[in-house]
């Protein structure tokens, strides 16, 4: 061996001190590492804490991490975020990532972070763990989003999660099952049969609805009906069709005449008696009201200078539907809605001629708007060949999603599978040449407001929602994600079960007739807008339900959505009574078991006193002309209620009724008894007042200030 | 020859020393989440709704259990349109009304929404909830109720505490 230059001997010493240094930037680094630096910051934000022992006995300077196998779970989430389980650190003014998880049903040991949240359990750096990165794809659920974990476990919806609710309502209500499969929804509402359109509306009118269907965005960006405003999404979407594609379906559907219409003539001497009346569209507005017909459907009101729908949702809005229908049409369907349409949910009212004739006038000559056609072409008659691509077009297009046209079924799946939507990566996604940030939540946002933003040729169609709907909607998408990856999260599932009413006999032909489900709720079944008549028996007295069917006025007149004045025959009117008061009862509520006779005047007297003094149930309810309106008017509680159900619902209301807001006292089995006695006393049919607490059911309007 | 694999031997571990230390350079910021969705839920003010408070779940929950229960008598409209507020009397504050509820303590709302009015000597028109609500609904409530208020509610702390949000 040579001797090394002195050159070489410097260059080789240089070289080894670099190598050490190297060596040490290891250490060094894993010294530096983030989450220990989070770890050391904990230590001294703890240092000047009241709590400071307790924080630092609990306080683990390693890695920390919730492994769960059978949940698929290892985060490592508390590594960082510290101070989620100390009850002490719940405070907002405890910085970020210390601060205490909120008080939720699920313990964060037992159920880890990310089944909720999503994100990256095993990384320890704060970007991969929260953002999507190269390496990892899943970033963590917003936290506006957040309910929608809730929802891939809870397929029945909580109360505790609106806005998931309000998104699967959404969902069904605009029939999004039609051309998509989705998961835990209920039965969709369908668009009407088209069979017989031909019969209600001309070829114009379709050529105006399918260009622009009842939604208007205004300026700012709010969803209008016919111009106003509405709280709802109208049900029928706008979709992208050429003037061509339009012309030819509206002459396809406007020869659709499958069943011949069941025309009524109106006695020509009601028309002859009635016709001259100066006052017959008023008298017809008036019946129109008595019969309460605003319960399902709106109707533009201007009040000070606003105009808004005023009304239910169940039913189409009526503004301007007298320059929409044939008149002939319009008597046949209210006559019997059933006889144009097999699925209709609109009930069969008991009409006299005088009352169809005022109202059918009113209706065509009052709720009209002479501009409603304006710019719709003259399209005469419809050629075989426009019905032919028309045709074609209907199937094309996806209106056989939601509409059936007899001969034609429904057709499945005209959209892609969206049971696992919630779930894909955004790689999976198209965004085209839509400038959002590259996630699932900005994509599905875009392509609710602008299908065609993130998909050219997207046959979606135009929804208008208001950013609290979007919302709702996104995240009830965000819910669907697929069947559970183990099935230890398989077992965690909640299912929905499906509730179903058989009513049988006489009944059933009335409650069919009158579509009480279409309101009313019965074991679990039907509409949550008017009360929950599952134990109507063990509440309500036989000869009041009977008296209330003819002329329902009398005790929960809520502001706008009221009982419909049916015309309901006697003989209606006492089946219904005689089978809601026997068959449907609360068991342990026998109707019978409490005798109004036995409460003496002291007990009454006393009774009184409780409810003005001690309780000041008037706060609430109403009885005379004082008093709230949160709960139902009082004044004829003694006909109305039987004495056995005052007192079950004294003991406690949520037993009977478990989403009442009435508050459950402690009352003692005296003072329940004494004011029972002097409820039952109250016997005066007075014109109630209004009942608020009858709507709140419904989703509360945001910003009670406003 | 010899020079150029010296050279070679240096750049080697120049380019190891270089790539080990842009590791150490990993900053600690923080994590940027869409603001617009950072909050788990939002409620308009109450006396300017151009205004947006941001709630979290806790006060979510509140206003979820406000709108039910308290909205008929404690705000001036009620989801159903009209307030009951006009017709209790004495009339009850305003569930923002800050002048007179944040001087309350967390612990009387609790008992006055748990056990009612005349349990506390006020009116006996407010009814006790205890037995309705959950303790951590009527605590949901009442994070609800000083997230909304005006003037915006001061948590009390310990004179220079350094957590007093004062």
């Amino acid at each position: 061996m040579g001797k090394l230059s002195e050159k070489l001997r410097l260059t080789f010493a240089v070289a080894t001190v670099v190598c050490v240094l190297a060596l040490a930037i290891s250490p060094l680094k894993d010294f530096r590492a983030e989450w220990k630096h989070y770890k050391r910051s904990f230590a001294k934000f703890a240092q000047g804490r009241p709590d400071t022992k307790k924080l630092l006995a609990d306080y683990n300077p390693n890695i920390d991490q919730i492994w769960l196998p059978g949940l698929n779970v290892t985060d490592r989430c508390t590594t960082c975020h510290q101070g989620m389980t100390q009850p002490t650190l719940a405070d907002a003014s405890v910085p970020q990532p210390y601060r205490a998880h909120p008080a939720i049903p699920h313990n964060v040991r037992d159920w880890g972070c990310t089944a909720c949240h999503r994100g990256q359990g095993l990384a320890t750096e704060a970007a991969e763990a929260h953002e999507t990165t190269l390496a990892w794809e899943k970033p963590i659920l917003p936290a506006h989003f957040l309910q929608a974990s809730c929802g891939t476990c809870h397929q029945v919806d909580l109360k505790e999660t609106p806005q998931l609710a309000r998104g699967r309502q959404l969902l069904t209500r605009l029939n999004c099952q039609g051309c998509h499969k989705l998961n835990y929804l209920d039965q969709p509402m369908l668009g009407p049969d088209l069979s017989n359109v031909g019969y209600k509306v001309s070829r114009e009118w379709i050529y105006k609805w399918l260009k622009e269907p009842r939604t208007v965005l205004d300026k700012d960006g709010n969803a209008t009906v016919n111009g106003y405003e509405s709280g709802d999404e109208s049900r029928m979407p706008k979709f992208r069709l050429k003037d061509e594609e339009i012309k030819s379906l509206s002459a396809f559907l406007s020869v659709q005449k499958a069943k011949p219409l069941e025309t009524y003539k109106i006695n020509p001497a009601v028309v002859a008696a009635w016709g001259k009346k100066p006052d017959l569209i008023s008298q017809g507005e008036v019946r129109f009201r008595q019969m309460m017909c605003t319960t399902c459907h709106p109707l533009a009101v201007t009040r000070a200078g606003e105009t808004k729908l005023i009304g239910g949702n169940i039913g189409p809005e009526l503004t301007k539907v007298g320059s929409k229908v044939n008149d002939e049409w319009l008597v046949a369907w209210l006559r019997n809605p059933k006889g144009y349409l097999e699925h209709a949910n609109m009930p069969r009212y008991g009409w006299s001629d005088e009352d169809l004739y005022k109202v059918s006038q009113y209706v065509m000559g009052k709720l009209t708007d002479s501009d409603l056609l304006t710019g719709v072409p003259q399209l005469g008659a419809a050629t075989d060949e426009e019905v032919t691509v028309g045709k074609r077009l209907f199937a094309e297009k996806g209106c056989a999603s939601c509409h059936s046209l007899k001969g034609l079924g429904l057709q499945k799946d005209f959209g892609p599978d969206l049971t696992a939507l919630g779930a894909k990566n955004a790689s999976e996604l198209e965004f085209g040449k839509a400038n959002i940030s590259h996630s699932l939540v900005s994509y599905l946002q875009a392509k609710l407001q602008d299908p065609v933003a993130v998909n050219p040729a997207a046959r979606m169609p135009q929804y208008s929602w208001n950013q609290a709907d979007l919302d709702a909607v996104t995240t009830a998408l965000l819910s669907q994600t697929g069947p559970a990856p183990t099935s230890a999260l398989q077992h965690l599932v909640v299912p929905k079960k499906d509730a179903w009413f058989q009513t049988v006999g006489a009944f059933a032909e009335v409650y069919e007739r009158y579509k009480c489900y279409a309101c009313h709720r019965f074991n679990g079944y039907g509409g949550t807008l008017a009360p929950d008549l599952s134990f109507e028996g063990s509440r309500a007295q036989k000869k009041w339900i009977a008296e209330f069917l003819k002329n329902p006025q009398t005790i929960r007149p809520a502001l706008i959505l009221r009982m419909p004045q049916f015309n309901m025959s006697d003989k209606d009117a006492s089946i219904a009574a005689e089978y809601l008061s026997m068959a449907i009862q609360k068991p342990d509520v026998d109707p019978e078991s409490v005798d109004a006779k036995q409460f003496t005047t002291a007990m009454i007297t006393m009774g009184k006193q409780l409810y003005e003094v001690k309780f000041q149930c008037q706060s609430c309810h109403t009885i005379g002309s004082g008093g709230g309106y949160v709960g139902p008017n009082l004044n004829n509680a003694g006909n109305w209620l039987t004495p056995a159900w005052i007192e079950a619902w004294l003991r406690n209301p949520q037993a009977l009724q478990p989403d009442t807001i009435e508050p459950r006292r402690n009352f003692t089995e005296d003072e329940i008894r004494a004011l029972t006695a002097y409820i039952t006393t109250l016997r005066t049919g007075i014109k109630p007042q209004t009942t608020a607490s009858a709507v709140a059911a419904h989703p509360p309007a945001q910003g009670a200030g406003r | 020859m010899r020079s150029k694999l010296v050279l070679m031997a240096l750049l080697l571990y120049g380019a190891l020393c270089g790539l080990a230390l842009s590791g150490c350079k990993k900053s600690v910021a923080a994590v940027s989440l869409d603001s617009a969705f950072g909050a788990y839920d939002t409620e308009p003010d109450w006396n300017d709704n151009t205004k947006v408070i941001n709630l979290g779940y806790q006060e979510s929950q509140g206003q979820r259990v406000f709108y039910l229960y308290c909205v008929w008598c404690h705000a001036d409209a009620s989801p159903a349109g009209p307030s009951n507020r006009s017709n209790v009397t004495p009339t009850p504050p305003l569930m923002n009304d800050g002048d007179k509820l944040n001087s309350e303590s967390d612990e009387f709302m609790q008992n006055i929404i748990t056990l009612g009015g005349s349990a506390l000597g006020r009116s006996a028109m407010m009814p006790p909830y205890g037995k309705t609500l959950r303790p951590e609904e009527i605590k949901a409530v009442i994070a609800f109720t000083r997230a909304i208020a005006q003037p915006a509610y001061q948590k009390p702390g310990r004179a220079g505490s350094p957590y007093t949000t004062k």
